[in-house]
């Protein structure tokens, strides 16, 4: 797979992703991770699903600030969850996370599962 | 890549672990982390509250239910003017409004009083929440709302609709106020008996007490004796009472001072309960008032027209308990603050007469201990024959934990609240169906005295001062609500439930606290006894139930002055912090150490309180030495008293009475016995205030440094504006604060969080209206309508209440047009 492919693939689960998180189904993160894995070759799986993760969940915050300033609602949210002495980059950075993660749990879980599903397949046909 | 079968299974079961418990975080959470899915979504979790805080412009709304278009002006601070065509549409827009800004607030106060808070906070709140059920809040609200009249019906329900219209906006364009998203749960749609509950909140925090209880800790350990003269039925120190009579009949109060002497047992039962009440969350317990109200006829008004201010004292909080607005619809033209969760406006105006509130603080509260014995198991003896208590049940969710099942024991005086030791049960007149919500509606409308009088009559809990003006120059002042009689014994300890003590009725409507166009031109309330010594009915011991009438002294000295007054007269003394029971106490301080031997220091101390104006001003340093003097002054005296009697009620619990008592024994009993200790050298009134002059100067020497000039009253005593919700980040300050617990402006204890929770002044000579509550009109802490108002009143400045027409005009101001 090449550097182009690559990257038109993880735009393309980012798009999904961010259709998913902006009608609440944040879910669909993973399940585009997971999509990723089952698909695409396992060692760029994972580095695709935690991109497309973070890019939907990053370009959407930043989406967020650009519409209305997050500034405010960052600090208030630091202070909701008891972190006002790391400031207000600490709700900014979870969210970019768990994007991330979820991408990237998504897309190991089916890389491994494909792994083991096709292992005897491969296998046979070799 | 892994070409061996056992490691890619080893990699497959690695992969689900890291998958569940990313998925599990994601929607269940992690204590302190919410479910981070949701409550991170950019789009629909906690971040929506970015959009919430732009503020608002133009925009049109559709509500189900709407009859007519509506229209909604905001103001730039938020204040909301809305104009219906419809009585109906006029209340259901004020649903909408509230919730649009206050719906976790809202949500919070319902669950608070109806006992669901551990639904979604967990077992810490189960405590609350059964204490909650037993004491009732949520069926008084059930039989209120069953006996409703027609037009409260409507106005309950069209804001119900409103409040719900919001909630399905709300969700359907996933924009819940981020708390919700944060705790992982979504409200559930509003009721009318929301409303009364919310309402129910607010009885319970200004008069549901626990002193009778204290005063059985006092009677047992202090003994009989001592207390009822420490802590007598009528008030010892000088008061001004508004109401000073002639009144109907002259029977006299029952004397404390027969103070019946309790067993061990009643004692016990009383301890229990006691510590039960005091670990519930504040508010839970009133704690004693702290509010002014005041009215100045035409005669003594510079304008020519009355003059009315009010401003209620409570905990003090972000978002705070009043949203502000005008209602306007064919019925009703009011403009003012009201709670959200409530449609009406609880304090304000509307074009002929202005009304304000403060707590009366009669006793309304009474404990029984039932009789009960081993063969009579769940009956109790009342009024000659055994009797089974009347049972409710219900179900607690608990967040993350097992539902609870409660049942709640009734029998005739009311719930079951103790079962240590004795049954104790509490008649609360707070439990009494009141329809409070139709008495307002009907204020809302009145537009002479006698109308404001007679909307009153229904007003039943909690006893309230309400303060009247009218455009017509006419005052007046009623306490309105029950004032329980006992058919004998003593109410203010817990006694027998056998039924020779119980509540029989109340004081007549006529012969309650009340004055109208009295000759002095003026008449105040300041949660002082509204009575004289001689008012034949008893309405509570001085003990907690009343203030100390500090604040009403003051009040009274400045309304009395010989001087036309104007509303910048009335402002200035809303913030007024001079101390009266320092101008009557620093005189003899001053006095007692002239012939003291006095250090270099402590002569400069007595100098700086020879000069003293008796205000607590921030930059004040003889305030800082008058306070901590004082506070030594109580405890010089009365804390040999506490250690020798082994009495386990904090005094400070009790410190305003001790206050009073202290108080009228130096100005005109400075031998009273009690300045001697038990077991100690005799001494009188000015050896110990000298002793409390060293130990304070020594004190405020060793924290503040040497220098008596740098002991500023700020750098001792600040005030905190409490987030609701407790996040301690989200509250404002501490910051130095003047005032104190005695002064018009009040600020007691530091960090203060009661105070002036709304400041209106309303000059009907010049029909300006004024106000200004600490917060603002948003709970969003993102939005600047979350804190911009809290400057403005720590400064003692005002707002402009203005018309709806006017606020369409106004700088910044948007609309709203609701349609159906």
């Amino acid at each position: 797979m090449g550097g182009r492919w690559f990257g038109f693939v993880v735009v393309v689960a980012a798009a999904i992703c961010c259709a998913g998180v902006i009608f609440g189904a944040w879910w669909v993160t993973f399940l585009a991770g997971a999509a990723l894995g089952a698909v695409i070759p396992a060692r760029l799986a994972m580095p695709a699903g935690s991109l497309a993760g973070l890019l939907a969940w990053g370009v959407l915050l930043a989406w967020e600030q650009w519409r209305y300033g997050l500034g405010p609602a960052a600090h208030s949210l630091a202070a909701i969850m008891g972190f006002t002495q790391l400031g207000p980059v600490v709700p900014v950075v979870l969210t970019c996370l768990v994007g991330l993660l979820l991408g990237l749990t998504g897309a190991w879980a089916g890389a491994a599962t494909r792994s083991v599903v096709f292992s005897g397949q491969s296998a046979s046909s070799r | 890549m892994l070409n061996n079968p056992i490691l890619r299974v080893i990699n497959l079961i690695a992969a689900l672990l890291a998958a569940g418990a990313m998925l599990y975080v994601a929607f269940f959470g992690v204590s302190p982390l919410p479910a981070l899915g949701p409550a991170f979504n950019p789009s629909t979790g906690a971040w929506t509250m970015a959009a919430d805080a732009v503020g608002v412009g133009n925009q049109t709304l559709h509500l189900a239910g709407l009859q007519q278009p509506v229209r909604i002006t905001l103001e730039s601070d938020g204040t909301a003017h809305v104009v219906a065509n419809t009585d109906h549409d006029l209340f259901l827009a004020v649903g909408y409004l509230h919730a649009r800004f206050r719906l976790f607030q809202m949500d919070l106060l319902r669950r608070t009083g109806e006992g669901r808070l551990s639904e979604v906070v967990g077992k810490a709140a189960l405590d609350s929440d059964r204490f909650e059920l037993q004491l009732g809040l949520l069926r008084t609200a059930q039989l209120e709302w069953a006996q409703a009249s027609a037009v409260s019906k409507m106005a309950l329900t069209a804001y119900a609709q409103g409040v719900n219209d919001r909630i399905d906006e709300a969700e359907r364009e996933h924009q819940l106020p981020a708390m919700f998203t944060l705790l992982g749960y979504q409200p559930r749609p509003w009721t009318p008996i929301d409303t009364a509950v919310v309402k129910g909140d607010m009885t319970q925090t200004l008069n549901f007490t626990d002193t009778p209880l204290v005063m059985a800790l006092l009677d047992k350990s202090l003994g009989p004796d001592l207390t009822s003269k420490w802590f007598p039925l009528l008030p010892p120190n000088p008061q001004s009472p508004y109401d000073p009579g002639p009144y109907p009949t002259a029977a006299a109060p029952a004397p404390i001072a027969s103070m019946a002497t309790l067993t061990d047992q009643e004692a016990a039962s009383a301890a229990a309960l006691y510590q039960r009440l005091a670990s519930l969350p504040p508010g839970s317990i009133a704690t004693g008032g702290a509010s002014n109200n005041w009215a100045v006829a035409t005669t003594k008004s510079a304008s020519g027209g009355a003059l009315l201010a009010g401003d209620p004292h409570l905990h003090l909080t972000l978002p705070a308990i009043w949203f502000q607005l005008t209602e306007d619809s064919p019925g009703y033209h009011t403009s003012g603050v009201s709670i959200p969760g409530t449609p009406v406006i609880l304090i304000g105006h509307n074009e002929h007469i202005a009304w304000s509130l403060t707590d009366a603080q009669n006793q309304q509260t009474f404990f029984y201990d039932e009789k009960e014995d081993a063969a009579h198991p769940g009956q109790y003896f009342w009024q000659g024959a055994w009797h089974s208590y009347k049972t409710v049940s219900y179900d607690i969710p608990v967040l993350h934990g097992a539902t609870e099942h409660l049942t709640v024991k009734l029998s005739a005086h009311g719930p079951v609240i103790n079962e240590r030791g004795l049954t104790t049960t509490v008649w609360w007149a707070g439990n009494l169906p009141s329809q409070d919500l139709d008495v307002v509606l009907r204020i809302g409308q009145a537009s002479d005295f006698k109308a404001f009088r007679d909307a009153l009559r229904d007003w039943y809990a909690p006893t309230h001062n309400f303060v009247y003006a009218d455009d017509k120059g006419n005052i007046g002042l009623i306490s309105a609500g029950y004032y329980p009689q006992v058919a004998k014994g003593q109410p203010w300890l817990p006694m027998p439930g056998t039924g020779e003590y119980d509540v029989t009725g109340t004081v007549p409507y006529a012969d309650i606290p009340q004055i109208y166009d009295p000759p002095s031109n003026v008449v105040w309330s300041a949660n002082q006894r509204q009575v004289a010594s001689d008012y034949p009915y008893y309405i509570g011991t001085a003990s907690n139930f009343f203030d100390p009438g500090y604040r009403a002294n003051e009040i009274h000295r400045v309304l009395s002055q010989d001087r036309q007054l104007g509303a910048t007269d009335m402002m200035a003394l809303q913030t007024d912090t001079r101390d009266f029971l320092a101008s009557e106490i620093t005189p003899l301080l001053v006095q007692a150490l002239a012939t003291d031997q006095l250090s270099g220091g402590e002569q400069q101390v007595r100098e700086m309180l020879t000069n003293w104006d008796y205000t607590m001003a921030v930059d004040s340093a003889a305030a800082s030495v008058w306070w901590t003097f004082w506070q030594d002054y109580l405890a010089q005296t009365f804390d040999p008293w506490w250690r020798a009697q082994g009495v386990k009620i904090d005094k400070q619990e009790v410190i305003d009475m001790l206050g009073q008592d202290l108080e009228a024994w130096t100005l005109g009993d400075p031998s009273n016995a009690a300045f001697t200790p038990p077991g100690g050298p005799t001494q009188t009134a000015t050896d110990v205030m000298r002793k409390a002059f060293h130990a304070a100067y020594a004190s405020l020497k060793a924290d503040l440094g040497p220098d008596p000039g740098s002991w500023t009253w700020g750098t001792l005593h600040t005030r905190v504006l409490d987030n609701l919700a407790q996040i301690s980040a989200l509250s404002y300050g501490p910051r130095a604060e003047r005032g104190d617990a005695n002064t018009p402006l009040a600020a007691g204890g530091s960090p203060s969080n009661h105070g002036p929770s709304w400041r209106m002044v309303v000059d009907w000579g010049t029909h300006t209206f004024s106000g200004i509550y600490p917060g603002g009109q948003s709970e969003n802490p993102a939005s600047s309508w979350y804190l911009d108002r809290v400057d403005t009143w720590w400064s003692g400045q005002y707002a402009t209440m203005l018309t709806a027409n006017q606020a369409a005009k106004s700088p910044g101001a948007a609309t709203w047009k609701l349609q159906s």
